[in-house]
C-alpha cells in the first residue's frame, strides 16, 4: 500500500515536472512511461520461439490491463543497468519468462516480486517461495485425455531422470490414482539405462490396457535413439504413446498437450496481480501447466483402433494432409 | 533492511540458483523445443487453429513462408514449383496456362479450377480464370493448396486436370498492421497494407494493394500481321497493367465472411488478341466477390453442419487493335487497322450446404448439395470489321464493312455479336463416405452428380484406398472421374471461324493413380506419384464437312497420358532445407497417335533455403524444363530445353518491425521459349520467357 502511494506521488511529481518543463499546465496522461508496477523480462530470441513470448506477453497484458514494461534480455545482460531501470519505473513485480528471463531475475536482489514462467526446468528441491510456472502439462490432464481416448487404459509407463523430474513423478502418481490409473515409473540417470528401461516396458506392455508417457526429460527422451525406438516398436505392438512434447505428435505419438500461450500469459498476469494485491503468490513452487491445448495424430489413432475424428474439436491434428 | 526481508531474499536466490543449476537442456531453444516442438510445429502452435482440408487427392501445400522464400510475387511463380505443373503462356492477353500432367493445348486454360477460399473464380466466357486475369498477387495469401488430378467428385466442373485453392489471410495470420512497398524491373511498383485484429468478438482481416507495371517486353520476331501485309514485328509484347486488390475477412462465432475486389486496368494485350502485336490495345477486368459461410463441427452428437452462399461479379472489356493499319484482306484494306472492343458482364450466385455424420462406427459420411446460377447477362461487341457469314469462299473472312462502320469502332451487337447472353443453372448433390474397414486401411468413396440447365447431367465418382503400411510409409490408390463443362464461348460463341455449339457435352477424364509418402528419416520426406489418365470428348474447333461453312466446336478429341512425380524435402541442418521435385509425363493425342505436344516431358525443380546468418534467410531455386514436342501438324523442331535460376534474400522479421527482401529471377538471363499453338504459322518463333528481373521490398509492422 505504501509502495502504491509512493508510486502515485512519484507520478504526480514527475507529471508536474514534465508539465513545468514543457511549459504546459495540463498534466499529461502518459508520464514517465505511464506504466503499471509490472515488468516482464524475456529472452532475446529469434523465431520461431519469439512468437511464443510475444503471445505470453499478450496474455499478461490482457489480464493486467495496464501497460507493462518489457525487457528482452540476452546472455550478457547488464544486470545493474536493468535493476536501475526497474527501480526508476517503480516496478513491484517482475514476470520472468524463459531460462534467460529466469536467470536474469535471479540476479535481482531487491524485493521485487518474481513470477517465473515459460520454463522447462525442474529443481531438486521444490521451491517454496516463488511460483515457477512450468511448461510441463499437468499429468492429471494428460491422464484424463488418455482415458477419454482409450477408456480401457489401466496402466501408464514412463521413464524419467530423477534429477529433472522426481518432483513431477510424485505429483503424477497421485494424479494417476485419481484417474483410476496405475503409474509405473522407471528411473534412469543416463541414456543407456533409459533405453534399457524402454525396451523392458515395450516387451512387457499389454496393448489393450497400457500406455507409455514421454515426459519433458532431456536425459530419457532423446531424439535420435529413444524416439525412433519407441515410435517403431509402439507402432508394431499397437501400444499407445502420449507425450508432454508437441513435436512428438507429428512424428507419430498419439497425442500431446501443449501450451495455450495466451491463456498461460493470463495466468501469469493473474499471479502477478495477486502478489500486488496481497503480497502472496497463491500457488508457488513448481506449478504445473493447466492452460493447455491438445494435439492428436489421427493416423496413429486409427492404427491403434481408437475412435477419434477431427470433429471432436482437437486443437491440432496431424498428419496435416 | 530487516532480517525477514533478508532471509526472504536469500531464500529466493537459493531457490533460483538451484533451479538454474539443474536446468538440463543446452539452450533456450532446446528447452522450448521440449514443449513446443521444432520450428515447424511451433509455428502451427502459435499460428491459430489449423484448417482441416477436405480429403485431398494429391495435394501440395504452399505456405506464406514458402512464398516469401521463393521470392514469388505472382501465383504463376508458385505454380511452376509444384511437381507435375508447368506454367506456359498463351498468346492472347498474356494469360498463363497451368499445364498439369501434360493436359493443355487449349487456347485458354479451362481444365484447371481456381478457387478462392473454396469459392470458384473461373469465369464463364472460356471457363478459365479469365481472359483478362492478368495477374494474381500473393501478399494476402495465407496458403495455397493444389490438387493434381480430378476433383469433380467434390468440386464439380473444371476440376479436371487440377484444383488450386487460394486461402487468404484471416486475422490470426497477420496480427497487427503491416505496410509493404515493392519496386523492380519494368517499372513494377506496388504498395499494400494489411491488418488483422479483433473488434470485440469479431476477428477482422483487411488488405489493400495498389500497383502498376510497364510489363515485360519480350521481343516477338514474327507475328500474324506478316500474313496480312502489315506487321509490327519484330516488336515487344505489351504486358503492362495497373492493379488494385482488396479483401476483407470477418469471423464471428461460426460465421465467416469474405469479400474481395480485383481490378486490372490499362492492361496491354500481350502478343496481341489475334497473334499480331498490338501496342495500342487496352483491356480491363473487375471482379467483386463476397461469400458468407457458417460451420458447426459439433452441431449435435456426431453431426457437423455447414452452409454457405457466395456472389461474384466479373466483367472484362477491351478496346484492341487486332491488326495494324495497312493490313490487307482479300476484301480490302482497313486504314485504321482492324479494331475490336468486346465486353462481357457476368454474375455468379451460389448456395450450398453439407452435413457430416460420424455416428456409424468406422464410417464418416458427408452429404452436400447446392445450386449455382451463372448468368452472363451482358455482351458488348464493338468492331470496325465484319466476318463473312455467307457460306462460300468469303465465309469467316474479315472484311472492312466500311459502309457500316466507316473504319471506326461501332456497335455490332445486332448484326454480329460475338456471344449471346445466357443464364446457366446448376443443381448438384454429392455424397462421400470414409470408412475404416480394417486396421490401417481406409477407403474413401465419393460421387457427385451435377445437373446443368443447358447440357444435362454428369456423374463423377472417386475412390481412394489408403494403407498406413508402417509408421513411416503410407500408400494410396486413387481413381477419379472429372468433367469440364463446355464454356459459354464453346456453346454460345458467334464466330464463323470457331462457332459455338449448343449441343456440346462435357469433356471427361478418368485417372488412376498410386501415391506413396515415405518419411525416410526424421529430416527427410519422399513422395512418389504414378498416374495414368484418359480424356475423351475433348472440345476442339473442327472444320465443318461442307467447305466454306467455317468451323464449329465439337466433342471430338481423345487423349491419354501417364507419368510420375517424385518430390523430396530434406532438412540438411537446422539452417538448411533442400526441396526438390522431378516430374515426367507422356501424353498422346489419339486422333493422330502422336505426342499431344506443348507440355514438358521432363521437369526438374530444386530449391535450397539457407539461414546463412542470424536474422538473414536466402533461397535459391533452379528450374529446368525439358523435352517439349510439337503436336501433329506442327513441323517446327521441338522446343529447346531451358533452365532458370532465381535467388531471394530477406531478413528474418521476428523481432524487428522491419523486413527487407530482394530477389532476382532468371539470374543468368537464360533464353527460354514457350511454344505457340500449332501449326506455328502465326507465331513461328514461339514466345520468349522473361529475362532477368529484380525487385526490392520493404515491409513494416506497426
Amino acid at each position: 500500500m505504501a509502495g502504491l502511494l509512493c508510486f502515485a506521488l512519484l507520478m504526480a511529481l514527475a507529471g508536474k515536472a514534465n508539465a513545468d518543463a514543457s511549459g504546459s499546465t495540463l498534466m499529461k496522461v502518459a508520464l514517465v512511461s505511464g506504466t503499471g508496477p509490472v515488468a516482464v523480462i524475456y529472452p532475446d530470441i529469434g523465431e520461431p520461439y519469439f512468437t511464443v513470448f510475444a503471445q505470453l506477453i499478450g496474455g499478461i497484458e490482457d489480464k493486467i490491463k495496464m501497460r507493462i514494461v518489457k525487457y528482452a534480455v540476452g546472455q550478457n545482460e547488464d544486470i545493474a543497468d536493468l535493476k536501475t531501470t526497474l527501480h526508476r519505473q517503480n516496478i513491484k513485480v517482475v514476470i520472468a519468462l524463459g531460462r534467460q528471463g529466469m536467470k536474469t531475475a535471479a540476479s535481482l536482489d531487491r524485493d521485487f516480486g518474481v513470477v517465473i514462467g515459460g520454463v522447462i526446468t525442474s529443481p531438486e528441491n521444490n521451491l517454496h517461495e516463488l511460483p515457477v510456472n512450468s511448461l510441463s502439462p499437468d499429468p492429471a490432464l494428460l491422464f484424463s485425455h488418455l482415458r477419454e481416448l482409450m477408456p480401457a487404459a489401466r496402466r501408464v509407463f514412463t521413464v524419467y531422470d530423477p534429477h529433472q523430474n522426481a518432483w513431477l513423478m510424485r505429483l503424477a502418481k497421485q494424479a494417476a490414482i485419481s484417474q483410476r490409473l496405475e503409474l509405473v515409473a522407471y528411473e534412469a540417470q543416463d541414456l543407456r539405462s533409459a533405453v534399457l528401461a524402454y525396451q523392458k516396458i515395450l516387451a512387457a506392455s499389454d496393448r489393450n490396457q497400457d500406455a507409455l508417457w514421454l515426459p519433458q526429460d532431456s536425459t530419457t527422451v532423446e531424439d535420435s535413439s529413444v524416439l525412433p525406438l519407441v515410435l517403431h516398436e509402439s507402432w508394431s505392438r499397437n501400444l499407445a504413446v502420449f507425450s508432454s512434447s508437441l513435436g512428438h505428435v507429428r512424428r507419430g505419438v498419439l497425442f500431446s498437450l501443449y501450451p495455450d500461450n495466451a491463456a498461460l500469459g493470463r495466468h501469469l498476469g493473474e499471479t502477478a496481480q495477486e502478489f500486488l494485491a496481497s503480497g502472496d503468490y497463491g500457488e508457488h513452487g513448481m506449478v504445473l501447466m493447466r492452460e493447455v491445448l491438445m494435439a492428436i495424430n489421427l493416423r496413429t489413432a486409427t492404427h491403434l483402433g481408437l475412435d477419434a475424428s477431427p470433429q471432436q474439436g482437437f486443437d491440432m491434428v496431424f498428419p496435416e494432409q | 533492511m530487516n532480517i525477514s526481508i533478508a532471509r526472504y531474499i536469500v531464500a529466493i536466490l537459493a531457490a533460483i540458483g538451484s533451479v538454474v543449476a539443474l536446468a538440463a537442456p543446452e539452450s533456450e531453444e532446446e528447452a522450448l523445443a521440449l514443449a513446443y516442438g521444432d520450428k515447424d510445429t511451433v509455428s502451427i502452435a502459435t499460428g491459430g487453429k489449423q484448417t482441416l482440408r477436405l480429403a485431398p487427392s494429391v495435394a501440395s501445400v504452399i505456405t506464406a513462408e514458402d512464398i516469401a522464400a521463393m521470392g514469388a510475387t505472382d501465383l504463376d511463380q508458385v505454380m511452376e514449383t509444384v511437381p507435375g505443373v508447368h506454367v506456359s503462356k498463351l498468346v492472347t492477353h498474356n494469360i498463363s496456362s497451368y499445364q498439369i500432367r501434360g493436359i493443355t493445348g487449349n487456347a485458354s486454360n479451362p481444365q484447371v479450377l481456381l478457387l478462392q477460399n473454396g469459392i470458384p473464380m473461373n469465369t464463364l466466357y472460356r471457363g478459365d480464370k479469365g481472359e483478362e486475369w492478368i495477374s494474381q498477387g500473393l501478399e494476402n495469401v495465407a496458403r495455397i493448396e493444389i490438387i493434381r488430378g480430378p476433383g469433380s467428385a467434390l468440386y464439380g466442373a473444371d476440376a479436371f486436370s487440377g484444383v488450386i485453392n487460394l486461402i487468404t489471410r484471416k486475422a490470426a495470420d497477420t496480427p497487427g498492421t503491416e505496410f509493404g512497398v515493392r519496386g523492380g524491373s519494368f517499372n513494377s511498383r506496388n504498395a499494400w497494407v494489411q491488418h488483422g485484429g479483433q473488434w470485440g468478438a469479431v476477428d477482422v482481416a483487411a488488405y489493400l494493394n495498389v500497383g502498376a507495371t510497364d510489363g515485360s517486353k519480350q521481343i516477338i520476331s514474327a507475328d500474324a500481321g506478316r500474313l496480312h501485309g502489315a506487321t509490327l514485328a519484330p516488336g515487344p509484347e505489351n504486358n503492362g497493367f495497373d492493379a488494385v486488390d482488396g479483401s476483407f475477412n470477418l469471423g464471428y462465432g461460426k460465421y465467416r465472411l469474405n469479400a474481395g475486389y480485383k481490378l486490372r486496368d490499362n492492361a496491354g494485350t500481350g502478343v496481341g488478341p489475334a497473334s499480331a502485336l498490338d501496342p495500342v490495345g487496352k483491356e480491363k477486368s473487375e471482379r467483386i466477390s463476397a461469400d458468407l459461410s457458417w460451420k458447426d463441427p459439433q452441431f449435435a452428437q456426431n453431426w457437423e453442419l455447414g452452409y454457405s452462399g457466395s456472389y461474384l461479379h466479373y466483367h472484362e472489356e477491351s478496346i484492341m487493335r487486332i491488326y495494324p493499319p495497312g493490313t490487307t484482306f482479300t476484301t480490302g484494306v482497313l486504314p485504321n487497322g482492324v479494331l475490336s472492343g468486346p465486353g462481357r458482364w457476368e454474375d455468379q450466385a451460389r448456395v450450398s450446404g453439407y452435413a457430416a455424420y460420424s455416428g456409424f462406427s468406422g464410417h464418416h459420411l458427408r452429404l452436400g448439395l447446392g445450386h449455382d446460377n451463372l448468368n452472363l447477362y451482358k455482351v458488348r461487341t464493338l468492331r470496325n470489321y465484319y466476318i463473312g457469314t455467307t457460306p462460300g469462299p468469303q465465309f469467316g473472312v474479315i472484311s472492312p464493312d466500311l459502309a457500316f462502320n466507316g473504319g471506326q469502332l461501332v456497335d455490332y451487337s445486332v448484326r454480329l455479336p460475338h456471344l449471346t447472353t445466357h443464364d446457366r443453372k446448376i443443381d448438384y448433390l454429392y455424397a462421400q463416405d470414409e470408412l475404416k474397414f480394417a486396421s490401417d486401411w481406409r477407403l474413401t468413396a465419393g460421387v457427385r452428380h451435377d445437373n446443368y440447365s443447358d447440357f444435362g447431367g454428369t456423374t463423377n465418382p472417386r475412390l481412394t484406398l489408403v494403407w498406413d503400411a508402417t509408421l513411416d510409409l503410407t500408400a494410396k490408390l486413387l481413381y477419379g472421374q472429372a468433367f469440364r463443362e463446355p464454356s459459354y464461348n464453346e456453346m454460345y460463341g458467334i464466330n464463323p471461324n470457331s462457332n459455338g455449339n449448343p449441343n456440346l457435352i462435357p469433356e471427361t477424364i478418368k485417372t488412376l493413380e498410386a501415391a506413396f509418402t515415405w518419411q525416410a528419416r526424421t529430416d527427410t520426406r519422399v513422395n512418389l506419384n504414378v498416374f495414368r489418365y484418359d480424356m475423351k470428348d475433348v472440345i476442339r474447333s473442327v472444320q465443318n464437312a461442307v467447305p466454306g461453312t467455317g468451323s464449329v466446336f465439337q466433342n471430338t478429341g481423345k487423349q491419354h497420358g501417364s507419368g510420375l512425380e517424385l518430390e523430396t524435402t530434406w532438412d540438411a541442418s537446422s539452417s538448411v532445407r533442400l526441396t526438390g521435385n522431378y516430374a515426367c509425363q507422356e501424353s498422346v493425342d489419339e486422333a493422330t497417335q502422336q505426342d499431344a505436344g506443348y507440355a514438358p516431358h521432363h521437369h526438374l525443380y530444386l530449391r535450397g533455403d539457407w539461414r546463412f546468418a542470424s536474422g538473414w534467410l536466402s533461397s535459391t531455386q533452379i528450374n529446368r524444363v525439358m523435352e517439349r514436342m510439337r503436336p501433329a501438324g506442327d513441323t517446327r523442331p521441338a522446343v529447346p530445353d531451358y533452365t532458370t535460376v532465381d535467388m531471394t534474400v530477406r531478413t528474418d522479421h521476428s523481432k524487428s518491425r522491419w523486413e527487407v527482401s530482394a530477389s532476382v529471377h532468371n539470374l543468368f538471363n537464360a533464353t527460354g521459349l514457350e511454344p505457340s499453338l500449332a501449326p506455328g504459322t502465326v507465331i513461328p518463333n514461339d514466345l520468349p520467357v522473361v529475362g532477368r528481373t529484380v525487385w526490392l521490398q520493404v515491409m513494416h509492422r506497426l
